[in-house]
């Protein structure tokens, strides 16, 4: 089973958000994400008001961290919502973005053992478990707990790029979110979400694996490469040497594109994202490109295809381009 | 102005196409183009029921896009040949 989902960062207003994904929701898309960041609209706000005017797309924080938002919050927060939304929420959970938590003063330590807690804590939350929980990080007391029921579990997806928040992804999530957008890398991530899934005794086949893409359509590859520039120049500057050297992208180059960021010279770091970059790092193009490019993402062994920022040069028409001209190859139509 | 008086002269196949040109230049309004919330709200309710080329919808979404940017609305009636819904939502010269 294949499934679709599409991430927004809630910088727009709430009803153009609401608006896309109501789009999104008739085009048959199944999944949407909300991102979750200090310095956009609230990501709760966004999602009770987008479930207010959807009724089959399930939806849910892409991805929230347990350093600026405690782990109870976030169970209290999509119990919340899943009562005007029952059994449509989701919860994307990943350790955050590093410099972003500086910007608050708050260091990213020990980010597994930080994810596995506040999962740990979600779904004991939502279970309405008894008792104490005695973390190394986390602690709740055995009084705790939610005044009021929940129905049904809540799906937990894990945010994971590296090898081992990947490996635990495939441990404990009911999903992975990775973080990546070319075939190899997505290959890579998926055998280490199912080794961590073997290795805690589970079948690989239980977990939802998704690619959390960068992604941008529009009717020709001219058009849609030039939103993907500013997104695949934060992303090159981003990435460790690692992954740059691993795709034939020099070190220096990404480190010269990091310093213009952080100096504000726009035209001189996105005039240096090249097509190997692009390639690396956003799924782009026509589509019939983006239907071959994810035909072989799901080769890899994904189960769930989402389609991240920027998503286009416009973002409604570049939704129904997805939908009316991608989504048909993959899936049937509601 | 009566907005719904005018909607009801666009010819009905032409109201789809006009509907998603009138939406893209809400979208793509500076600042939400001051759409007050209970309007934006409306406009969802008819586009989640897939009713904004309806005469309902087609109503409220003009009203918005009026407000948001009359230029922009006046050439994309202009596009569609409406010159009557032009005119009548152009504010009156001298």
């Amino acid at each position: 089973m294949k499934s679709f989902g599409i991430e927004f960062v809630p910088m727009e207003l709430f009803w153009r958000t609401t608006y896309y994904t109501i789009q999104a929701e008739h085009l048959g898309y199944d999944s949407i994400w909300i991102t979750d960041h200090f310095n956009n609209r609230n990501v709760y706000v966004s999602l009770a008001v987008i479930a207010n005017y959807t009724d089959r797309i399930k939806l849910g924080p892409g991805v929230t961290n347990p350093y600026l938002i405690h782990p109870v919050m976030t169970a209290q927060s999509v119990a919340s919502l899943n009562e005007v939304a029952p059994g449509r929420v989701i919860c994307g959970i990943g350790a955050g973005d590093r410099t972003t938590l500086e910007m608050v003063g708050i260091p990213m330590k020990a980010p597994l053992r930080t994810v596995r807690e506040a999962v740990e804590i979600i779904r004991r939350q939502i279970a309405r478990e008894k008792g104490s929980y005695e973390g190394k990080l986390f602690k709740t007391s055995a009084g705790a707990r939610f005044n009021f029921k929940m129905n049904e579990p809540i799906p937990i997806y894990i945010g994971a790029q590296g090898p081992k928040m990947l490996q635990l992804a495939g441990a404990l999530g009911d999903g992975a979110l990775i973080n990546a957008s070319h075939p190899d890398d997505i290959k890579r991530a998926v055998k280490l979400i199912a080794k961590g899934a073997e290795k805690a005794g589970r079948d690989p086949k239980e977990v939802d694996i998704a690619a959390y893409t960068s992604f941008s359509i529009a009717e020709n590859e001219k058009k849609a490469r030039k939103p993907a520039v500013p997104v695949v120049a934060y992303i090159v500057a981003g990435s460790p040497p690692f992954i740059l050297e691993k795709h034939g992208i020099p070190v220096e180059k990404a480190e010269k594109i990091r310093n213009d960021l952080a100096n504000r010279n726009w035209g001189e770091a996105f005039g240096a994202v090249d097509r190997n970059m692009i390639d690396t790092f956003a799924v782009c193009g026509s589509p019939d490109q983006c239907t071959e490019k994810i035909a072989t993402l799901f080769k890899t062994g994904i189960t769930h295809f989402v389609t991240g920022s920027p998503l286009g040069p416009n973002v409604r028409e570049s939704i129904k381009l997805f939908g009316v001209e991608v989504l048909p190859h993959f899936k049937e139509l509601p | 102005m009566e907005y719904r008086e005018l909607v009801k002269s666009v010819p009905r196949p032409m109201r789809e196409g006009l509907s998603e040109n009138l939406m893209d230049i809400l979208l793509e309004a500076k600042d939400g183009g001051d759409v007050p919330t209970s309007l934006a709200k409306t406009i969802l309710y008819y586009w989640q029921r897939d009713q904004l080329a309806s005469e309902a919808g087609l109503t409220n979404l003009l009203r918005a896009v009026v407000e948001a940017n009359p230029i922009q609305t006046a050439a994309v009636l202009d596009d569609f040949g409406l010159e009557e819904i032009k005119l009548a939502i152009s504010p009156a010269e001298g």
